[in-house]
């Protein structure tokens, strides 16, 4: 996919027609709705024609005939029908508005079931912020169109239509001069639109702009004035807000520009009625009252033009909208279950890496002919410098991806013949920087088994030694942990997850140790919480303290996608090697740690203290 | 200085500041105003002659129709009535243009101002504003005015010039019509705001579900391996229908407003408007006005009632802008710090000696920070400053760049007090090098030369990177040095960040520098190539180091040792181990380990 693709806001180009039945085939489920809105909508437009004929009566049969019974018969029809169709925009605006929430929610829900599915490749390639713009605004956009766009040129279509059979009914002659003129207008009001939405483009292109300025300077305001860059920042900042006013004028003055325009044609027709009328006025065809009507016609024939007008401009984007959420949704997921794939009921057993290669997208080789053998119950740490292919490997064994070459065995199953559900289900894994949920402490525990009681969740905590510090909070087990967890620190956000990866009794643990510091008393909690949770379980740990890597069975040092060093910590050691290096360094940081008279913690930053 | 249209780039929008929010609003326009007094008086224009083409119809009906009294040409009337829809057409485009010129320009005005204005406002300012709150003033509020001036204050002028000259004609055309008219008129309007008010509200909770909404589809994105890893798919899927359907609920209930709102608005403004259907008819009739006045008064009518209806949308959406209008000012109204006050400027450059007299510093009253600090350090030489966090060596280095300005005693530069010299001079030269440097969203060649002031060609920017170690990392990138560093770039580790700063401050040549040594877990490879990086860069340059290791200061011609704000301990390397105290102890530890590390070797093989 091109560098620029998830920045384009627009697909350009043309649109396959099945998008169109897509739309249409979103609407299926609410046909009634759909049917309930359009009646309602066609009774409104019809009154809304047929008010401006009553008017028409009331001067010619009321007071030009002087008739105080028609013109208070008329009034009567009048005030009936204005209740209808008072009862009728109700209909519509309650109906149209449902509609499209309901239209909203299931696309949204159709997408995020959708997006359940996707392997983790997907993710990794597709940035956060164009999948959320898909789900919020694409969904919105297209909503948008398949309900008030088609409310708004259904009133649109069927008012001018009925108005102008009115006008037939009244002057036929006079009525051709009117049709004459309307695609112009339309035509006029299309052109007007395109150029507007153009320029609200801009505007908010620009807008995203000046916002990431505001953002970058406030955030960088140290940096900015220890550089003394204000001046020139200013300048910079200058051009984007005069572009910003440029664009914002060109939009608005547009708008103001596109009604008159409008009305300045249309008065154009209403100069030729009059005319029209005035040289006929001897013949006694075109009534006081027709005047009125065909006036009142021609002036608020304005406004379904300026709808259906919109709905046009906007419709290109609702579709290019409409394309993109669809080819979310055809996107296959890269690893699914294949036909007949088992559940074993375990996946207790022996872990094999039979000649495995792995590359991601750029196709450099990641990890290259990985063998080897993990046995059931055996805790294997992975130790190297970043970039080495450890995470991979753990991405590998998790099935977050399968290998391109040779295979993954558990308990002698090729793993690809299992279910994802039969190995995900039963893997705990705790990855380095923590991922909690909004919710509670309790809520966030509980995801590793999600009916587990309160005295399971809490003996989860106690066995990693978080529940002394949960037992600190005000509110316990039911602490809210802020968004995506900013109310703890690292440590506590940790152990947490340790506590949700032990709850979920896995069969496999699986570890990302985190490199951040965290303090002395919180370390040994995590010590101790990963010692009973790696208990006669097999587990795969990326190392980085000594004691975890100590406490390893088997210890592997991975460079190059490769095992590099393999065995215990005393045999390594002897080789002198990789292993040597990497563990006299991290030795004496440790130590220096620990040590550390002033106990400060590794970032300082020059705002204030 | 950026000059904006209209030569206003010397206003200070201070003077803007009101207690009167709408008088503030209106000074916030200077250099606008009669664009805006135009716009609105073009707005009455339009109004007349809207209603001018309806009391033409009226002449045109009663002349022509049922008398033969007229006495221009018919084309003539009808070529009125291009002429008055063309006008009127006219005032309209020139009433939206001249407001669009005001909200634009007074807007870009504000939005240069606020930029300006944030990075001129003190560190003490910043360091305890939230980022995120005064971004949202500096764009959502702002858009609000933008808002308030485009729609609805020329909005609201509009409606009310629509109804005082059609109201103005009726009356013309017959009293006892014109006032039986407008009896629903407090209705409409009541109706309307009562409807709008309760609209903001539920809008308010939809954007609010909107908001938790969001939140968790992006905390299931980004949390996608947690969710795969535990198999949660369908608990995650259970949760977002929760919170979509909340959205789903609310979204209807602003709707159910909405679809009462405008058949019941419609109901009161159709019913009154027969009412004067049935009384003007029965006046024509009966003779009391004439068919031409009936017909311009069924016109003009409609005029009068249908606007109103939207009045209440733009009062409570007026009241919000309010709102903005306090919490943008809010930050206009903050002391900026002047970077030009004080004006010593040393006529061959600095050298760079210092000395640190009796310094006292709090950031509010009775919360020393530093006490009584002295010492004096030569031009070129190095000082060391160890301690742990809080224990004032930060806040030390801030004072010398002037972030902030000590309490009393006195710091001299050169002989001279720190104050004598403009914050903008001191700031030129020195440099900073933070642990983890904040980079801009820009290529890399940008964030070197940034801060340099004029064009560097890139050869000089190739050489610095050269001596700061980063030139190969550069190279290694797709685009080299054009290649955009942060979320639409590449990601630098916090290593090559610090080099990339170096290769800035090499760049800008200060006399003075301060440096951040405390690093942490960088490998060894690179925390070589960082030193050998700040050794070039510290050559003869009077530098301040922070660190909380020995091996990086140990060649320091002064070692300050600090604790709460207290110098405890002050020397070279090799009298402070003389010296029994915490400088020792740190390096006694050093030993130790050294042994420790040996055992442990020893034992395991």
């Amino acid at each position: 996919m091109p560098a620029d693709f998830y920045e384009e806001e627009d697909f350009q180009g043309q649109f396959k027609g099945n998008v169109f039945k897509r739309i249409l085939d979103l609407m299926r489920p609410h046909w009634r709705w759909v049917v309930g809105f359009l009646i309602c909508v066609i009774i409104v437009s019809i009154l809304d024609a047929y008010f401006t004929y009553l008017s028409k009566q009331i001067v010619d049969e009321g007071i030009v005939g002087k008739d105080i019974n028609a013109l208070q018969n008329i009034l009567v029809k009048y005030g009936i029908l204005i209740v209808v169709q008072a009862a009728s925009v109700f209909g519509f605006v309650y109906m149209v508005g449902v509609l499209g929430e309901r239209v909203r929610y299931d696309l949204r829900q159709t997408l995020f079931n959708h997006l359940q599915r996707l392997s983790l490749s997907y993710y990794s390639r597709t940035p956060v912020g164009w999948i959320m713009s898909r789900v919020t605004n694409d969904t919105e956009r297209v909503a948008e169109l398949v309900t008030w766009g088609v409310l708004d040129s259904t009133w649109g279509v069927i008012n001018i239509l009925t108005s102008v059979i009115f006008m037939l009914v009244i002057d036929w002659r006079l009525a051709l001069i009117v049709i004459a003129i309307l695609p112009v207008l339309f035509y006029v009001a299309v052109l007007f639109r395109q150029r507007i939405l153009e320029q609200f483009r801009k505007v908010r292109k620009v807008n995203s702009k000046i916002t990431a300025s505001y953002n970058e300077n406030i955030s960088g305001v140290r940096v900015v004035k220890a550089l003394g860059r204000e001046d020139e920042n200013l300048r910079e900042f200058g051009e984007q807000t005069s572009a910003m006013r440029k664009a914002g004028y060109r939009a608005a003055w547009l708008s103001a520009l596109f009604l008159p325009s409008v009305q300045i044609i249309s008065a154009v027709g209403l100069g030729g009625i009059i005319w029209y009328s005035g040289a006929t006025v001897g013949s006694g065809t075109f009534s006081i009252g027709s005047l009125q009507a065909f006036i009142t016609y021609m002036t608020s024939m304005l406004w379904p033009i300026q709808d259906i007008a919109r709905v046009f401009a906007e419709m290109q984007r609702a579709l290019a909208s409409a394309e993109r959420i669809f080819s979310l949704v055809d996107t296959t997921p890269e690893i699914q279950d294949k036909p007949g794939a088992i559940d074993p009921g375990t996946i207790r057993g022996e872990i094999q890496f039979e000649h495995m290669y792995f590359w991601y997208e750029d196709e450099l080789p990641v990890i290259k002919d990985l063998n080897l053998t993990i046995q059931r119950g055996e805790t294997v740490a992975l130790v190297g410098s970043t970039g080495g292919g450890k995470t991979t490997i753990v991405n590998l064994l998790c099935r977050f991806y399968e290998p391109k070459r040779g295979r993954i065995l558990i308990g002698g199953h090729d793993y690809t013949d299992l279910s994802l559900q039969a190995i995900q289900s039963r893997i705990g894994v705790v990855l380095q920087t923590p991922h909690l949920f909004s919710g509670t402490i309790r809520e966030n525990i509980a995801y590793g088994r999600l009916k587990a009681s309160m005295e399971d969740i809490e003996a989860a905590a106690k066995l990693v030694g978080a529940d002394r510090f949960i037992q600190h909070f005000e509110h316990a087990y039911d602490e809210q942990v802020g968004e995506g967890g900013v109310l703890l620190s690292v440590g506590q956000k940790q152990l947490i997850s340790l506590a949700r990866a032990v709850l979920s009794k896995p069969e496999i643990f699986i570890m990302d140790e985190a490199t951040s510091s965290v303090d002395t008393l919180t370390e040994a909690m995590i010590q101790q919480g990963m010692e009973a949770i790696m208990q006669d379980r097999t587990s795969i740990i990326i190392a980085h303290r000594l004691s975890t890597i100590k406490s390893a069975h088997r210890i592997l040092v991975i460079e190059n996608g490769q095992i590099a060093e393999m065995g215990n910590h005393a045999e390594l050691l002897k080789l002198k090697g990789k292993y040597y290096n990497l563990y006299t360094r991290q030795f004496r940081f440790e130590r220096e740690d620990a040590y550390n008279i002033f106990k400060e913690d590794s970032q300082t930053n020059f705002s204030a203290e | 200085m950026v000059q904006s249209k209209k030569g206003t780039a010397d206003f200070d929008l201070k003077e803007a500041i009101s207690p009167n929010r709408l008088v503030g609003l209106w000074r916030l326009m200077r250099g606008y105003q009669l664009d805006y007094t135009f716009a609105t008086l073009m707005q009455g224009l339009s109004a007349a002659s809207k209603t001018a083409t309806y009391l033409l119809l009226s002449y045109f009906v009663d002349n022509y129709f049922l008398a033969s009294t007229g006495t221009y040409p018919v084309w003539a009337i009808a070529a009125s009535f291009v002429a008055f829809a063309g006008l009127q057409g006219y005032f309209t485009f020139l009433s939206g243009k001249h407001a669009a010129k005001t909200a634009e320009g007074t807007v870009e005005r504000l939005r240069n101002y606020l930029f300006d204005h944030l990075q001129h406002l003190p560190f003490s300012y910043h360091a305890v504003t939230d980022t995120g709150e005064l971004i949202q003033r500096c764009t959502s509020d702002v858009d609000a005015l933008r808002r308030f001036y485009n729609d609805q204050a020329i909005g609201i002028g509009r409606i009310a010039l629509l109804f005082v000259v059609n109201f103005i004609a009726l009356l013309r055309i017959n009293t006892r019509l014109a006032l039986v008219s407008v009896i629903a008129v407090p209705i409409v309007v009541i109706t309307s705001i009562y409807f709008f008010k309760k609209v903001s509200k539920a809008y308010e909770a939809y954007q609010e579900q909107d908001a938790i909404l969001s939140t968790t589809l992006q905390e299931n994105l980004s949390g996608v391996r947690v969710v795969k890893a535990f198999a949660r798919q369908t608990h995650e899927i259970e949760k977002f229908e929760h919170t979509n359907w909340e959205k789903f609920k609310r979204g209807k209930q602003l709707l159910t407003i909405h679809s009462l709102f405008w058949p019941i608005s419609d109901t009161i403004c159709g019913f009154q408007m027969l009412a004067g259907f049935l009384i003007g008819a029965m006046m024509a009739i009966r003779g009391e006005i004439t068919v031409g006045n009936y017909l311009a008064y069924a016109g003009l009518v409609v005029w009068i009632i249908y606007p109103l209806r939207g009045l209440g949308r733009l009062i409570v959406e007026m009241s919000n802008a309010l709102v903005s209008y306090d919490r943008v000012f809010k930050i206009i109204k903050e002391v900026r710090e002047p970077l030009d006050e004080g004006n010593y400027r040393p006529a061959e450059g600095l050298h760079g000696e210092i000395v640190f007299k009796h310094v006292n510093f709090e950031y509010s009253q009775h919360e020393p920070v530093l006490h009584d600090i002295n010492f004096k350090i030569d031009a070129g030489k190095v000082v060391a400053l160890l301690g742990s966090t809080g224990s004032g060596k930060t806040t030390l280095v801030n004072l010398l760049p002037r972030f902030y300005d000590y309490t009393s005693g006195e710091v001299l530069l050169d002989g001279f007090d720190l104050k004598c010299y403009s914050r903008r001079y001191l700031r030129s030269q020195i440099g900073i090098v933070e642990q983890e440097p904040f980079l801009f969203s820009r290529s890399i060649r940008e964030n070197i030369t940034y801060g340099v002031g004029r064009n560097v060609p890139l050869e000089e920017v190739e050489q610095a990177a050269k001596m700061a170690a980063v030139h190969d990392v550069i190279l290694s990138f797709p685009e080299g040095y054009r290649t955009l560093v942060g979320e639409r770039g590449v990601t630098l580790s916090g290593g090559q960040k610090q080099r990339v700063a170096i290769a800035r401050t090499l760049l800008k040549n200060p006399r003075i520098l301060i440096l951040d040594d405390s690093t942490s877990s960088v490998d060894t490879e690179t925390e070589a190539q960082i030193r050998s990086a700040m050794q070039s860069l510290m050559h003869d340059r009077t530098t301040f180091i922070i660190a909380h290791r020995i091996q990086s200061i140990m060649n320091a011609d002064l070692i300050l040792v600090m604790e709460d704000g207290h110098i405890i301990q002050h020397g070279t390397h090799t009298s402070l181990l003389r010296e029994d105290g915490v400088y020792r102890q740190i390096y006694d530890i050093q030993t130790r380990i050294d042994t420790e590390l040996e055992e442990e070797l020893s034992s395991a093989s």
